[in-house]
């Protein structure tokens, strides 16, 4: 019954408005699916002319590991209304566990140990930090998840010790294929092809699933869900596990690239990008991060190896910086959010 | 008016009115007599001399402890001061205005290279180049707040984070402005060539900025913050010009940053880009809140122990390291060393002060400082202010 309901409310508010445009409706009605699909060529184009068409591999494969975070973090926003400073530290966690496991339990299990580990430490932050302070101001908590972050990156500091560790990748072929004669390894497929296959199980989850739906009634009216008979907290620790486990899938899966990792490196490369993703997809769409992560991952890639640009230390942060200030001065609904 | 009423009614009133005056009267002796009862608590001769004496303890803590200590302590103390302009500075926005600044450290930082790079490279004086860093504090906290202020709340914190790992990663990495690796170097001002004199002036700093900040408070201006940041919505329909007073707050902020900055770069007589990390931007929020936001002596002492305990000051003189190493050898707890101690405790201070203790440091010595002032100590007086993180609003 609950689905039946919550169904129709979501199917009556996105019916799209009488269109007096004919055949044309289709893009000119859709204008946020014609801005970033414009977007996309205008970069591509650009790119082509500078000769930087290597850099759309490399970002395309990078923007996977921001996407698989941006979509942590609009799951989160979209649940708790939370900025999840802690997101990149699931994944580091995630790779902790992994190099401890591996060599006992083997890759694959070590694998899903590692996303188990992510998970526990979603759940456990859920419990013991965003609980009991549910009902204040969401800047509180998002002081209190930098302040997780902040543990986790501590903790790794004093158990993992100040040095690189090495850890080899999932699946060890370097040159797979060789797109615009960019040679592209087997562990950036297994990169990407997560980002897609998690993004469309999220999608059909949300759209399927009696408890997708709950989730999304709960981030729209918590009250109501509530008076529907479902327990908001205890969805908010499903979402926490959830997001927790993506973060573990990006950290276990995009650390081998590098071949090493340390205490807070994922914090450290992929938080900024990461949170610039959702915002550039407007925080609360799902298939927004997706795109932001492309694009930030593309635009940093280029900035990196774009010839004129040798002198700036640091080409990667300040596009990114750019980016997320051009965003939001301009369009802080982001590409494929609503308005508020 | 003439109401021609019985002679009855009129006496009738009369004697209504007198009973009525006689209830006032009596009410005001009454309350006269409570007045008497509840006169003011005025602390005995006996109390008036350990309230004296606790607070004599205290500067004497400040001023005459580090005057016998070695070089290497006193460099500290001075942190520990510097460490606390830098937290009343965060103060001003996340305690005033509820905005949270992630990147402080790149307005720190900034204005350490600035005052050294001014110092050393164009031997600029020691006040000019000080005055500058603050003018490029404020400046760039003009710019970026010109942006960011636009949205507030939880992208304004995402926009200064991202801000920080530009300072750290780009800015910091121009070799001719930052030295390269090994750093600028920032010679002791020649009025306080000394470490012990650098400590003192450290400290006439630290005085004065808790003034400016204290009539800052007293101002229109102050009040108008401390209510948009109550609300913002209300604040403008009272005619607060919100966006004004914020970029005000956030100039202030900065300010306070540079100079904070700059004084730590003649602390440490060098500057050295990768100390200005997105840890510290962590530890300096932390430091502020667990502090706790609005209490002047709650941030200073939370920013002073985070300074203390992050340079592994108080981990050395608690001898806990040999507790540490003994948990090492005989449990399989690792050893933790006085590096990375800050970065374990703090957060676990900063979580249970949000979850547990919302009003920080400050909140728990207040008892005592009514105390001082010469009220009766009662462990529950919280005073008149009300303090919560809670009022840190989105």
């Amino acid at each position: 019954m609950l689905r039946g309901r919550l169904g129709r409310r979501r199917s009556s508010r996105l019916r799209p408005a009488t269109n007096r445009l004919g055949p044309l409706a289709g893009l000119v009605g859709q204008p946020r699916r014609l801005l970033a699909v414009a977007g996309v060529v205008a970069v591509v184009g650009l790119f082509v002319r500078l000769e930087l068409q290597q850099a759309v591999v490399i970002g395309l494969v990078g923007g996977a590991a921001y996407g698989l975070l941006a979509l942590g973090l609009v799951l989160i926003y979209k649940s708790s209304g939370v900025f999840n400073f802690a997101q990149a530290e699931f994944g580091t966690v995630a790779v902790y566990a992994l190099y401890v496991l591996k060599g006992p339990l083997g890759y694959p299990l070590a694998l899903v140990g590692a996303l188990l580990a992510a998970v526990l430490m979603g759940l456990v932050v859920e419990r013991l930090i965003v609980r009991p302070l549910f009902d204040s101001p969401r800047v509180t908590l998002l002081v209190a998840t930098a302040g997780v972050a902040l543990m986790a990156i501590g903790l790794q500091f004093w158990i993992g010790e100040a040095k690189l560790r090495r850890i080899e990748p999932a699946l060890s072929r370097p040159d797979r294929i060789a797109v615009l004669r960019q040679n592209v390894s087997d562990q950036q497929l297994l990169l990407v092809a997560a980002l897609l296959a998690l993004g469309v199980l999220l999608a059909l989850f949300f759209s399927r699933t009696n408890l997708g739906l709950a989730i999304l009634g709960a981030s729209q009216e918590p009250v109501a869900t509530e008076l529907a008979g479902i327990s908001v907290r205890r969805l908010s620790s499903f979402t926490w596990a959830l997001a927790a486990l993506l973060g573990g899938v990006a950290g276990v899966l995009f650390a081998p690239i590098s071949g090493t990792f340390g205490p807070g490196e994922l914090t450290r490369g992929l938080l900024i990008p990461a949170f610039t993703a959702a915002v550039l997809g407007g925080m609360t769409s799902l298939p927004g991060a997706f795109v932001g992560g492309t694009l930030v991952g593309v635009a940093q890639a280029g900035a990196i190896s774009y010839k004129g640009l040798e002198a700036l230390p640091g080409k990667g942060t300040v596009i990114v910086f750019l980016l997320l200030i051009t965003v939001l001065t301009l369009r802080p609904q982001g590409l494929l959010g609503s308005r508020a | 008016m003439t109401v021609a009423g019985p002679r009855v009614d009129l006496d009738q009133a009369e004697a209504a009115a007198e009973a009525r005056a006689a209830a006032v009267e009596a009410e005001v002796v009454e309350k006269a007599k409570a007045e008497a009862y509840e006169a003011p608590f005025k602390p005995s001769p006996i109390g008036w001399f350990f309230r004296v004496a606790l607070a004599a303890a205290l500067v004497a803590l400040v001023l005459v402890f580090p005057l016998d200590r070695p070089l290497s302590d006193v460099r500290l103390f001075s942190q520990a001061a510097i460490y606390a302009i830098i937290g009343l500075s965060l103060n001003v926005l996340l305690g005033y205005t509820g905005q949270i600044s992630l990147g402080h450290q790149a307005f720190v930082g900034i204005g350490s290279f600035t005052s050294a790079y001014l110092v050393t490279v164009q031997q600029w004086p020691f006040a000019a180049a000080v005055a500058v860093a603050m003018a490029v504090g404020g400046l760039q906290a003009l710019v970026l707040g010109g942006v960011a202020l636009r949205i507030r709340g939880l992208y304004f914190a995402l926009v200064t984070l991202s801000y920080g790992t530009v300072a750290s990663d780009s800015l910091f990495g121009i070799t001719r402005f930052t030295g390269g690796g090994s750093g600028q170097s920032a010679p002791l001002p020649s009025f306080a060539a000394t470490p012990h004199r650098y400590y003192y002036f450290c400290l006439l700093v630290l005085a004065v900025v808790i003034w400016v900040d204290y009539r800052m408070m007293q101002t229109k201006g102050g009040r108008a913050l401390l209510a948009l940041r109550e609300n913002p919505r209300v604040a403008s329909t009272f005619g607060i010009d919100v966006k004004a007073y914020t970029l005000f707050a956030f100039v202030v902020a900065g300010v306070f940053a540079g100079l904070g900055g700059a004084l730590l770069a003649h602390k440490n007589e060098v500057v050295q880009a990768q100390d200005y990390n997105f840890q510290l931007a962590l530890i300096f929020v932390i430091m502020t809140v667990v502090g706790g936001l609005r209490s002047r002596s709650g941030v200073v002492i939370g920013s002073a122990f985070f300074a203390l305990l992050s340079s592994g000051y108080l981990i050395e003189k608690a001898k806990v390291e040999t507790l540490f190493r003994f948990l090492a050898d005989n449990t399989f707890i690792p050893f933790l060393s006085k590096e990375v101690a800050a970065l374990v405790l703090g957060p676990l201070l900063l979580l249970l002060t949000l979850t547990l203790y919302p009003g920080g440091i400050g909140q728990q010595i207040r008892p005592i400082q009514r105390w001082l002032a010469g009220h009766r100590f009662n462990l529950h007086d919280r005073g008149d202010k009300e303090v919560q993180i809670s009022d840190v609003r989105a």
